[in-house]
């Protein structure tokens, strides 16, 4: 695996890094100039560009986390099938979900070191420390997504239901954690259903970490992300074994 | 563990005995008993669909059994399946090869699987990739390689922790007949070595090959069992004989066909005619080539049993015959096409038995 990784890590790492930075600068110096003195109301007293550039590293997390639990996977289940290598091996089901899942979360977490470094340089990170905690906080969302869709797509046949888990599920949360709003400005259900997914979770830690404000609730947010990625890891190993072990 | 089996023979590496699965309302295996001996070439003959994977699953403890018992080692592989597949090597039928990784590459990432050493796999991967002659692609990307080669990589990676048992389910399927030669002699220079080998396969000629034993199924079931040998002097037809329908011709009135076989089989552009006894009776050959030839029949391949051969000769002979596609029966009934064609001849007459 880590062969593999080696060979891949130059187009997985530019895309899931560069990416967000892109979005970051279109938004921050072009909405930011938009937005203008209005931010200062919704983020606080800071630019607009500080308020979203944290968020934005938990969003990509989530990204690369979900992107990588996606096709790469199925193609290891269905297509070209290392996986049904894998399990003749003295390896068993769980050892290998666990192993996959933990080198989604090992490529985030590389990407998420370079994002920190970034925006410590610029300034956005007021601390090393904050930054560091960060990059944790990237790590348990890449987790906290990476799980449940792994469990997914291991269950798949076709990469069709991609389609939904990415356009109705991923792609709004992008927009409807707090990333570029705050949480408070939806509707109160709206509030109740984000809350009760991972990034909204991720956003409130990475964004307070950041701007180095008080962290508050944050055995809640901590619990909601290990929830989804220690219970995803759960139904990817019993879905992987009742796929493969029939 | 094995307690109750203190008694097995110890030579026997897998024994079962009544071994069952069922898929839903489906049996894919019904109650089979079979042991593959210490250092043997063990074969799972039968068509498509017979059981014969769902059979290796079960060994290679991927696949829990609905019943009966399955020993491998003396050891249950539903309680100690990752021991047990530490110590067999398995071959799917699907090419399971990583693509991402270079030739050599998937030798040492499965090695680690394995739990071997960094050294240890590096010194196994070099000696297999020359004993299966890919040397020379080793740095190569997996993806451009032959469907050989990358059979025989497949067979390559199984190996690289040293198996006791190496499965193959049908390792030729989709080879070309020199891919096909170069594979068996890998095989049997391995079993040569000691490996023992457990196969299935669809192709006479390969079991007929390769297997030391092995046993026939048909529909979840085990229908004869023995060396090759055997089964063809216990179930093969004395004489078989293909005749060719003209061309453009795709199937023709058997009626045509009344005295020359016990059984037709019809196949696309040809029909196989197996009998038990000398039905070509002395004197009629002749007479019957040239009924057959004037239907456009000709004669295609046949035993070199004398009679069936006389009478390919006369087919061949024969005024009607269009000469330009006359085929000589007696060149190409080679040694290994022969005993092929009669297995294949006893296993469809099991089968036929089976179902009337």
């Amino acid at each position: 695996m880590l062969a593999v990784y080696r060979r891949e890590w130059h187009g997985s790492v530019f895309s899931a890094f560069i990416e967000p930075l892109v979005v970051l600068a279109g938004l921050g110096i072009g909405l930011g100039v938009l937005v203008g003195d209005k931010a200062a109301a919704i983020t606080g007293g800071v630019s607009y560009v500080t308020y979203i550039a944290p968020a934005l590293m938990a969003s990509s997390a989530m990204n690369l986390g979900a992107g990588e639990a996606a096709w790469p996977i199925l193609a290891r289940v269905a297509w070209v099938r290392i996986y049904h290598a894998i399990i003749a091996t003295p390896l068993n089901a769980a050892d290998v979900m666990v192993g996959a899942i933990a080198f989604i979360v090992g490529k985030v977490a590389f990407a998420a070191t370079f994002f920190a470094a970034v925006l410590l340089i610029t300034g956005i990170a007021t601390s090393p420390l904050g930054a560091l905690g960060m990059i944790g906080v990237s790590i348990l969302t890449a987790f906290a997504f990476a799980a449940p869709i792994v469990a997914f797509s291991v269950t798949q046949k076709s990469d069709q239901g991609f389609a939904f888990i990415f356009r109705l599920i991923i792609t709004p949360l992008a927009f409807f954690s707090g990333t570029y709003f705050p949480i408070e400005n939806l509707p109160f259900a709206a509030q109740v259903l984000s809350w009760c997914t991972p990034l909204a979770h991720g956003v409130a830690l990475s964004r307070a970490l950041a701007l180095g404000t008080p962290l508050t609730n944050i055995g809640f947010h901590l619990a909601a992300l290990l929830l989804w990625g220690v219970g995803g890891t759960i139904a990817a190993i019993y879905l992987f074994r009742k796929r493969m072990l029939k | 563990m094995g307690m109750t089996n203190s008694a097995a023979e110890p030579t026997a590496l897998i024994r079962a005995q009544g071994l069952t699965k069922v898929f839903g309302a489906r049996s894919a295996v019904d109650g089979i008993n079979f042991e593959v001996r210490d250092g043997e070439f063990f074969g799972f003959l039968g068509p498509n669909g017979a059981g014969k994977t769902t059979t290796m699953r079960m060994i290679a403890g991927v696949s829990p059994r609905t019943s009966g018992t399955l020993e491998i080692f003396g050891q249950d592989p539903d309680l100690h399946g990752s021991e047990i597949r530490g110590q067999i090597g398995v071959v799917h039928q699907q090419e399971t090869l990583d693509m991402e990784l270079s030739v050599r590459e998937n030798l040492l990432v499965f090695g680690r699987f394995f739990g071997m050493d960094r050294p240890s796999i590096a010194t196994r991967a070099d000696e297999l990739l020359e004993l299966f002659q890919l040397s020379d692609r080793a740095k190569d990307q997996v993806e451009p390689l032959s469907g050989g080669m990358k059979r025989r990589l497949s067979i390559a990676r199984s190996l690289i922790a040293s198996p006791r048992v190496l499965m193959l389910d049908e390792p030729t399927t989709g080879l070309d007949p020199q891919a096909r030669h170069l594979l068996w002699d890998a095989l049997q220079r391995l079993k040569r070595g000691g490996t023992t080998i457990v196969l299935t396969t669809h192709y006479m000629d390969e079991a007929e090959q390769l297997c030391d034993r092995l046993v026939v199924m048909d529909q979840a079931k085990i229908v004869a069992e023995g060396s090759p040998r055997q089964l063809i002097v216990e179930h093969a037809s004395r004489e078989v004989l293909e005749l060719r329908f003209p061309n453009g011709t795709e199937s023709i009135d058997t009626k045509v066909l009344e005295g020359i076989g016990d059984r037709y089989e019809r196949l696309a552009e040809r029909v196989i005619s197996w009998s038990t006894a000398l039905i070509l009776r002395a004197g009629s050959c002749d007479a019957q080539a040239w009924r057959m030839s004037s239907f456009g029949l000709r004669a295609g391949h046949s035993t070199s049993e004398r009679r069936a051969e006389r009478f390919a000769d006369a087919l061949a002979k024969s005024p009607c015959c269009d000469s330009r596609s006359g085929t000589t029966p007696n060149a190409l009934a080679t040694h290994r096409r022969l005993h092929a064609r009669r297995l294949s001849a006893g296993v469809a007459r099991l089968r036929f038995q089976r179902l009337h």
